[in-house]
């Protein structure tokens, strides 16, 4: 009977969820790479010797990572407009604004997960790598980029494919505000046939299958390159 | 020590907070001279000899490189460095490149030598330590003699004026210690500077002239090797002697 009700929710009503799902990757790459870059950055500021920059840094970071991502969400989503700051409407793309805040709201958020990531990464470096690089007469810089990094990449990469897998999972927050993830999707076909566990049941199993996929190929690609190295 | 002096070390203080591991050292190293500097752990040592290229800033007074005042905010720290050369007791090869790599990358990168010609250089050098056949080995491949000599080998990639050495075999299993050491002893015979603070204590007494004993954060003897081994006069000395003989 529930399996049956799954099937017939999975026929009838697919489309939803596969466009809830597509929505829910696309906030999550977004929000990734975007976070990626930004959490680069805020990294930099991080360990940087200028002391404001290292405050302002440590504050964003502890911020984000000390305050529930659906706050943050609503923050930007009703608090930024306020403020004056709106997206335009995009014809194209329907209900652009909305879409963005979510976006917004989870690069902000991954780009402090991402920063602490780089940052230890680049940490876990054996020191005496950069000291023996500054003993050869590199400059910091340098050194920083022929020797520590490619070292660093190691630990980076896949700590970044499990923000990855993370933020897929924690973008379903987005539904709140009326983003059409895979979340709000699930919501929809559920007010519309009333089979609240076979919905979430059904939302859970591609939800899954999505995060498992991920994680495979990570700790292959983490394979792979422990492979290479010898 | 007088003559062609090349580095020296004025009234050299270092503290780290409330802790002062150097405390008003004055030295100097002449050209070609081999210096070795032993002391019990934690007596400044390694602080010592990373002042000397200044991977640890010097809390006050100077050293002087070639006549250069290296403490003065106005002089390019790196272009002293491409002359010193530092071997670590870690050996710190760079671990993702391989030996033709780490030895190539500060002469390419820093000096624009030609690849090609850098490669030979480096082939000449190899084979000296006897490890040409290592040249595309990875250093997670090699055993730690052989990093060791590798790290020698990649600092002499730069045509160094001194050689600094922070307990270069403390790190090796016995049965490597004596292969690093000939690398060192050969080093030596060709005219090298070399600064060595070792626990080797035949490798003081015969290889280098000159031997420091450093102690509490002071200079506590400095003498030519044999006199200071055979016959030690400071009473720590004295114990020390004891202990690590
Ligand atoms: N970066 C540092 N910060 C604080 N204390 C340090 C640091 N480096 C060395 N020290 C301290 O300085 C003293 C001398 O250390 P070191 O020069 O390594 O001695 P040695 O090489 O003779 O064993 C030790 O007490 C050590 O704990
Ligand atoms: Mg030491």
């Amino acid at each position: 009977m529930f399996f049956e009700t799954v099937w017939k929710l999975i026929t009838r009503y697919g489309h939803f969820f596969t466009e809830g799902l597509r929505n829910t990757l696309i906030i999550a790459v977004v929000a990734v790479v975007a976070g990626t870059f930004l959490g680069a950055l805020m990294a930099l500021m991080r360990m940087s010797k200028v002391t404001p920059l290292r405050w302002l840094a440590t504050a964003y970071i502890e911020f984000f990572r000390g305050t529930p991502l659906m706050v943050q969400l609503m923050f930007i989503f009703y608090g930024l407009p306020m403020i004056g700051v709106s997206f335009p409407e995009i014809s194209f793309i329907p209900d652009f604004p909305r879409f963005m805040a979510g976006i917004v709201a989870m690069s902000l958020n991954s780009c402090a997960y991402v920063a602490e990531v780089i940052r230890s990464g680049i940490q876990a470096v054996d020191p005496g790598q950069m000291e023996a690089a500054r003993s050869l007469g590199f400059r910091k810089g340098e050194a920083m980029r022929i020797v520590v990094l490619p070292q660093a990449i190691r630990n980076i990469l896949p700590a970044l494919g499990n923000e990855f897998v993370t933020v897929i999972k924690e973008s379903s927050v987005v539904s709140v505000i009326g983003i059409a993830d895979l979340m709000y999707r699930t919501n929809g076909v559920k007010a519309k046939t009333y089979n609240t566990l076979e919905c979430l049941f059904v939302a859970a199993i591609l939800y899954f299958i999505t995060t498992f996929f991920f994680s495979k190929l990570i700790s292959f690609a983490e394979r792979r390159m422990a492979h290479e190295r010898k | 020590m007088s003559g062609n002096e090349l580095l020296r070390v004025e009234h050299l203080t270092k503290t780290f907070g409330k802790l002062t591991v150097l405390n008003d050292i004055s030295t100097s190293f002449a050209a070609h001279e081999v210096v070795s500097v032993i002391g019990p752990s934690g007596g400044g040592k390694s602080t010592f000899l990373r002042c000397l290229n200044l991977l640890e800033q010097p809390s006050s007074g100077h050293i002087l490189f070639d006549g250069v005042d290296i403490c003065d905010k106005k002089t390019d720290i790196n272009l002293h460095r491409q002359k010193m050369g530092m071997v670590f007791q870690q050996f710190n090869l760079f671990n993702n490149m391989n030996v033709l790599k780490n030895m190539i990358a500060a002469p390419v990168k820093i000096l624009h030598m030609d690849p090609e010609q850098a490669k030979e250089k480096a082939l000449g050098l190899i084979r000296r330590v006897g490890l040409e056949d290592k040249l595309e080995s990875y250093p997670s491949q090699l055993s730690g003699g052989q990093k060791q000599r590798i790290a020698i080998v990649r600092a002499l990639m730069m045509d160094p004026e001194v050689m600094l050495f922070d307990e270069p075999t403390s790190a090796l299993d016995p049965e490597m210690i004596g292969e690093v050491l000939e690398v060192m002893k050969n080093l030596a015979q060709t005219g090298m500077t070399m600064i060595v603070v070792t626990h080797e204590m035949r490798f003081a007494r015969e290889v280098s002239s000159r031997t420091i004993f450093l102690d509490g954060g002071v200079i506590a003897e400095d003498k030519p090797s044999h006199e200071l081994f055979d016959r030690p006069q400071n009473p720590r000395l004295i114990s020390f002697l004891q202990k690590v003989l």
